[in-house]
This record gives structure tokens, C-alpha cells and sequence, in this order.
């Protein structure tokens, strides 16, 4: 059984003003105090440890390890996960993820071109949703500042690269969270990065 | 600072202020130009008060018309209603400068005509005291009057803000 | 006026070198290097002071605030003034240019002005008027028209409104602000700002806010409307950000609204200067009395200079100390209760108080017995509250320390000193 809400035990505020010259007096008095009170709570703020985090030089370890597991940061594609089913491509609402699968000589089928063009991505998660065979996640990497946007066009195949076909738990294991995007990224964990057409600006 | 023509310079500069100022009050087409150029006019007669040695009286000119009268002349501007257009508020101001250079004329060549002395040099002191004593000792009937006499416009100015009920009762 | 022409005409024909008078020539290029002083002084000390001020606020919110450009973030006024400086200087197409453009220059030449009659030391002041505290309550009338210039040639809604108010706000606590500084002036029987100093002693049981409990109440009264009439909160309505976005210079950017923070954060300095010239001592060292400081002469004479400034400028920090603190620790009052404030509170509180500091001034004969009776009850007064202060403040520090120890291994404890 729920039990009522007690009813308020006095006045919150007392000596609240209730006008005239008494309410007059408890105003003024009730300032003072109050005003006191308030920088009392406000100085003893002074002598607390800050919380800040000193993001990105002095901090004990990355932010990325500090992340939760499920902190949506930049997609990352395990290439020998993909069995090339474009469920993601045909998912996102964006339209920013461009998947080609071809023939190839042997008869079967190669992925020759899997783009995610970060920064048009809005981390809605739905194409790591709908990927069955969880090659398509989301690592904990964040900093994605380029000197070219076009950088941010990530290749993930660059030469073509024969579709999966595992057996349900015969699958490699997915590689290390945030390990993939390390070849990906150009100039990844240097900063500033460099344009890919040798540092011309591009506006 | 004794010299002359410093001293005549430094007259003309505040008068030319105070002149230019007025003639904008007058001359203007948008009144809250008027309003702002009337505040330079009062500054300027502070400043005149000043050079005239009389520094209470610059600081009162300052305090009161300054700090106060221009403000709340900028208030009426502001919060008169209808002043949407404002690059020409002042409908009137052709027949207002008209007059106001006319009397300006009028006045300049009276003056030029008539025998003003002129030179009569002050001894710069505080004259704060001397006022003091002056409103508190053989002035002290006007000053209360006067004092009254505001009192009396205060009351007058709430009564009428305040408004009457229906059946003559507050 | 011909004849001044005449005059002028033939001194400038006749120009002699061997005759002609200097000394205006000395008092113009004299008031020049003052001006030039002030001017400084304001950079000097409104620059660093926004930085001070924002690692307060970063403390008091459980941050750290600006510790990145030069030590620990000191120079963070000077990359804000130069990004100020390389900002376009923005004029909206239905403003009243000519008014936008002159302003901030209104309004920083309103704060310019009250640096005349502030002293800094024993004999640091640029003109010690007799009307010197008056001088102080007139001159931010520019500082009115400047800001209500600048709300209306805006031609914006926010910045009219911002305009409206602050003119409200300065017009009303101008009265307790006169009332309150009225009753130094009783106490004191000067204006002059070095006559109100020297009316005091060095030390804190001759200062006028100890002298008695009216005046103690005086000195309250008057930090609270000059922290209004400077538009600081919790009495920052003209530029409140919830209701209108900067207020009176929403529309300005660059080097015109760097005029306005400058002379927000000058203004800080005249707040604390007024307050400790009329209530704290101003610049009197203990020891010394200041006719001593003016027969000392050569090196002396310049090292009590530097000491009573010293001096002054500890007091004066204190006090913008604790008006920053107040700006963090109390939120913003509405429109109606800024109002409610002033004319139902402070102006009848304030001149009942003139009247207490009247009756006592009257009765109780200055340095006799019952005075220093009553100065060592104020005194006592004075204490009991910065202790009952400091052991709130240590109370509510406790209260927390042993859960944060549990909660995250470290201690709580990290004074303002222990720079992060």
C-alpha cells in the first residue's frame, strides 16, 4: 500500500511576509540570511575537488577507454564479417553508407567498394541494428577532425575482398573495438591531420 | 591657467557645445535625436557651471538635469506610443527651428548691442559649504517652500496616476 | 567675442617663445598622462579580472575554468580581447548608425570619468574634488544615456527593452546608493574622497563601517545598489540572457562591444574603490597617520605611496572578491521584484538608517566613551557574522566530505590556491 504524501509539517519558508510592518521586517531579515546561507554554500564550493575532466592532454587515460560499451562513436566495418547483404545501406536513413558487390572470376561474390561517409553520419545506430553477423559496429572513436571533410569518406575495402560465408559460430572473432579504424582514418591519432593533396586548404 | 586666451578657449569650446547641442534640440527631425542632443546641451551647461568655478552647481546640473531629466525625457520619448517612424517623429520641427533661430537672432544682437560685463575674475573654491550654510541659514524659508511646493506635485502626480473609482471614491 | 578673436590673432602673429605662458601647455599634456593612466589601469585591471572571475565561477561549479592560455590561464583576457579586436565590427543596416557607433564610447567615457576623483594612495588621485563623492553619483549619468543610446539606436526589440530597464534600474538605485553614501558624508562632514579617508583610521575599529551598527547596515545598503546600479546580478536584468539574449549590446560585436565589457568589469573596480573609500579606510596604513605620509619626502615619501596603494588595492580586491561570489551564488531577480526591491525596501531601509546614523552622529560625542562602546559592539558585531560565515560554509564542506571519500577514493578537499 502506497502511503499518502505527508502533509507540509509548518511553513517552508517561515517568517515569510505576510505585509505590513512586521512582514516588512521578516522580509529584510529573511534576506540577510538567506544571503548568507547562500554564499556560506557557495564558499564552501571553493575548497572542493572540480570535477573536470582535462580533455585531451591531462587526463590519466583516453577518453575512448573511459567510454561505456555502448557509447556510439564512428562505424566500423570487419570487413571478414561482411556477408555483403546491403541490409545496412538499405537501413540508413541518411543514405550515407555506399556498399558495391560484383562477380567476380571464381563465380562468387566480392564487396569492391564499402564507404561510410562519417561525416554526413548521424549515429542513429540502425545500421548496426539490422547487421546480423555484427560486422558493422560502432567503435568508441570520437575525434574525426580533418583538414578535408572528404577525409571523412571512410574506405573500408580497398581492393576487393570476397564476401563471408561462415557457418553460424564458425565466424573469426571481431576484431579489438576501435582497432579497424586505425588504417581506415587518415591520419588517425595525429593532430592536426594532413589534407590528402599535401595540406592545401580546401574551404 | 591664468592666461587669457586659454581661458576664452576653453568658454568657447563648452559654449559651442552647449549651442550646437541646442540647435539640434531645436533643428532635429527625429525627436529622440532631440531627446540625446539635449542631454549634451545640459552637459555642456555643467560645464560652464565648472569653468565658472562653481562646482556644486555643475555637479547638481549633472545629478539632476543629466542623471535625471534627460533620462526621463528619453523615457516619454520612448514610451510614447505612435512614434513607429522613427527617422521622422518631429512633424513640426521646421516651425520650431524657425522660431528657436529667430529668438537666437534676436537675443545674439541684443546682446552684441548691450554692455555686458564681462572679465570679472572668481577665486576658485569649494563652494559647498557656503551653499550649505546659505539654504539652511537666511534661505532656509524659500528652501523648505520650494520643498513643499514639489511635495505637493509628487502627491498631485500619484493622485492622478492612481485614477478615481466609479461613485467618487479612491 | 571679437575682441577674444583679436586677441587670439595677435598672440598667435606675435609668438614668442622667451613670453609665451606654458603652463596650460603642461596641464593639457598633465591631464593627458592621467587620462593615458586611467585608461591603462582599466585594462589592466578589467582584463585580468575577467579572467579571476570566471576561474571563481568554474570553482564554484564544480569546474575548473580558463587554465589553458599562458599559467594556468592568466593571459585568457588578452587572446579574448585580441579575437575582439579581429571581429568584424557588425552595424545593422536599420540602426541609427551615428548613435550605434558613439555609444560604448558613452558609456566607457561615464566610467572614465568616475576615475577623476578615486584615489588609489596617500597622494594618488587625479583631482581630489570637494564635491568628489557627488562627482561619483552624477558622472554615471552618461553611463544612463550611453546604455539607453545604445538600446535605442540598436533598433532591436531585446536591445530597447535591455535599454528601458538598465535606465529604470540606475535611475532607482541611484536614491539608496545617495542615501546610503549620504550618511558618510554626515559622519565624515566631507565629500571630498581623501577628507572621507582621512575622517578614518588604519585600523578596522576606526573604519566607518564599525563606527556604528546604522553605518554598518549603511555599507550593506550601499554595496547592493552600487552592485545594481552596475548592472551585475542578481540585478542584471538589462542583459539578462534568458529574456534578451545581451540586452542593450545584443547588436554590437568586435571592438564596440569589447567597449561595453570593458567598462562592466571597470565598473567592478569603482563599485569596490567607492565602497572601501567611504567605509573600510581607503588607503591608511596602519602606524602612519597621512599628515606623517605628507611631510615625508624623496624616497620615503614615494615608498608610503606605493605601501598605502598597496594597501588600498588588498581592500579593494577583497571587495570585488565578494561581489564576484555574489554574482555566482544568487540568481537573477525579475522586472517587478528589482522594483519591489528598491523602492519598498532598500529606499525606506535606507533612509531609516540615515536617520539612526543622524540621532547617534548627534548624541553620541565622537571619540568619547559611548562611541568606542559602540565601535567595539560593531566590531563584535562585524566578527559574529564572518564567524557564523565561516562555520556555515565549514558545515557544509563536512557534510559532504566523507561521502565524496567513500564515492571516489579522494579526498574533497582542494583549496582555491591548489591550482589544478
Amino acid at each position: 500500500m502506497v502511503s499518502a504524501v505527508p502533509p507540509p509539517v509548518g511553513d517552508p519558508m517561515p517568517g515569510r511576509g505576510t505585509g505590513g510592518l512586521k512582514g516588512w521586517i521578516a522580509n529584510w531579515a529573511r534576506t540577510a540570511t538567506t544571503v548568507l546561507d547562500g554564499l556560506a554554500v557557495t564558499m564552501s564550493w571553493m575548497f572542493r575537488r572540480p570535477l573536470t575532466i582535462q580533455y585531451p592532454d591531462k587526463i590519466p587515460q583516453p577518453v575512448q577507454q573511459m567510454l561505456p560499451e555502448t557509447y556510439r562513436g564512428i562505424l566500423e566495418l570487419d570487413v571478414r564479417l561482411c556477408t555483403g547483404c546491403l541490409q545496412c545501406q538499405k537501413t540508413c536513413p541518411i543514405g550515407c553508407i555506399d556498399i558495391v558487390v560484383e562477380k567476380n572470376e571464381a563465380g562468387g561474390r566480392d564487396i569492391t567498394r564499402f564507404d561510410i561517409d562519417v561525416s554526413r553520419c548521424m549515429y542513429c545506430g540502425l545500421c548496426s541494428e539490422v547487421c546480423t553477423f555484427a560486422a558493422l559496429r560502432h567503435s568508441s572513436e570520437f575525434e574525426a577532425t580533418q583538414p578535408d571533410i572528404r577525409n571523412l569518406n571512410l574506405h573500408f575495402v580497398t581492393k576487393p575482398v570476397p564476401v563471408a560465408r561462415h557457418k553460424p559460430g564458425e565466424a573469426p572473432p571481431r576484431a579489438p573495438r576501435g582497432s579497424i579504424l586505425k588504417d581506415v582514418i587518415p591520419g588517425y591519432g595525429r593532430r592536426p591531420g594532413k589534407a590528402p593533396d599535401g595540406g592545401e586548404k580546401n574551404r | 591657467m591664468t592666461d587669457p586666451v586659454v581661458h576664452a578657449a576653453v568658454f568657447y569650446v563648452l559654449a559651442a557645445f552647449t549651442v550646437v547641442g541646442a540647435g539640434i534640440v531645436a533643428l532635429s527631425g527625429n525627436i529622440v535625436h532631440s531627446a540625446f542632443a539635449l542631454f549634451a546641451t545640459l552637459f555642456g551647461v555643467a560645464g560652464l557651471y565648472a569653468y565658472l568655478s562653481a562646482d556644486l552647481l555643475a555637479v547638481v546640473q549633472m545629478l539632476v538635469y543629466v542623471g535625471g531629466i534627460s533620462v526621463l525625457v528619453l523615457f516619454a520619448v520612448m514610451l510614447t506610443s505612435g512614434l513607429s517612424d522613427t527617422g521622422h517623429t518631429n512633424p513640426a520641427f521646421r516651425l520650431a527651428g524657425g522660431i528657436a533661430v529667430l529668438l537666437a537672432v534676436t537675443a545674439g544682437a541684443f546682446v552684441a548691442a548691450s554692455a555686458v560685463p564681462t572679465g570679472v575674475e572668481s577665486a576658485v573654491a569649494p563652494t559647498t559649504g557656503a551653499i550649505g550654510d546659505a539654504l539652511l541659514g537666511p534661505f532656509v524659508l524659500p528652501f523648505e517652500v520650494v520643498s513643499v511646493v514639489l511635495l505637493a506635485a509628487l502627491l498631485g502626480a500619484v493622485t492622478m496616476a492612481r485614477g478615481w473609482k466609479k461613485g467618487g471614491a479612491r | 567675442m571679437l575682441r577674444d578673436v583679436a586677441t587670439f590673432l595677435e598672440r598667435l602673429l606675435g609668438f614668442d617663445p622667451a613670453t609665451f605662458d606654458y603652463s596650460w601647455v603642461t596641464a593639457v599634456v598633465v591631464i593627458g598622462a592621467a587620462s593615458l593612466l586611467a585608461f591603462v589601469f582599466i585594462a589592466l585591471f578589467a582584463g585580468p579580472v575577467t579572467w579571476w572571475e570566471r576561474r571563481i565561477a568554474g570553482r564554484i561549479q564544480c569546474r575548473i575554468g580558463p587554465n589553458r592560455v599562458g599559467p594556468q590561464g592568466v593571459l585568457q583576457w588578452l587572446a579574448d580581447g585580441i579575437k575582439c579586436f579581429l571581429k568584424e565590427d557588425l552595424v545593422p543596416a536599420a540602426a541609427d548608425q551615428g548613435l550605434f557607433r558613439f555609444a560604448p564610447y558613452l558609456v566607457f567615457g561615464g566610467y572614465m570619468a568616475t576615475f577623476a576623483v578615486l584615489p588609489f594612495g596617500a597622494n594618488l588621485v587625479a583631482a581630489d574634488l570637494d564635491v568628489g563623492l557627488l562627482y561619483l553619483l552624477a558622472i554615471t549619468g552618461l553611463v544612463v544615456i550611453g546604455i539607453l543610446m545604445a538600446g535605442w539606436a540598436s533598433n532591436s526589440k531585446w536591445a530597447l527593452f535591455g535599454g528601458i530597464r538598465s535606465a529604470a534600474q540606475l535611475v532607482s538605485y541611484e536614491i539608496p546608493s545617495a542615501f546610503s553614501l549620504m550618511s558618510v558624508v554626515l559622519a565624515a562632514g566631507t565629500m571630498s574622497m581623501q577628507g572621507i579617508i582621512g575622517q578614518q583610521g588604519a585600523w578596522p575599529w576606526e573604519w566607518f563601517v564599525f563606527k556604528n551598527p546604522f553605518l554598518f547596515a549603511a555599507f550593506f545598503l550601499s554595496l547592493t545598489a552600487s552592485v545594481a546600479e552596475g548592472n551585475r546580478t542578481p540585478f542584471d536584468l538589462p542583459e539578462g540572457e534568458s529574456e534578451l539574449v545581451a540586452g542593450y549590446h545584443v547588436e554590437y560585436s568586435g571592438m564596440r562591444f569589447l567597449w561595453f565589457m570593458f567598462a562592466e568589469w571597470g565598473n567592478l573596480w569603482v563599485i569596490a574603490t567607492i565602497a572601501t573609500v567611504c567605509f573600510l579606510g581607503g588607503w591608511q596604513v596602519p602606524g602612519v597617520t597621512p599628515a606623517e605620509i605628507a611631510a615625508s619626502t624623496g624616497l620615503a615619501f614615494w615608498g608610503w605611496q606605493a605601501l598605502s596603494f598597496a594597501v588600498f588595492v588588498a581592500k579593494a580586491s577583497v571587495l570585488v572578491a565578494f561581489v564576484i561570489q555574489l554574482r555566482w551564488t544568487l540568481p537573477r531577480l525579475r522586472v517587478d521584484q528589482l522594483m519591489i526591491t528598491c523602492w519598498k525596501y532598500l529606499v525606506p531601509g535606507a533612509l531609516l538608517n540615515l536617520a539612526g546614523v543622524l540621532v547617534l552622529l548627534a548624541v553620541v560625542p565622537d571619540q568619547g566613551v559611548a562611541d568606542w562602546a559602540i565601535r567595539g559592539a560593531t566590531l563584535f558585531l562585524g566578527l559574529a557574522l564572518a564567524s557564523v560565515f565561516v562555520w556555515k560554509a565549514r558545515a557544509g564542506y563536512l557534510a559532504d566530505r566523507d561521502l565524496y571519500r567513500r564515492m571516489e577514493g579522494k579526498e574533497l578537499w582542494y583549496p582555491p590556491y591548489r591550482l589544478p
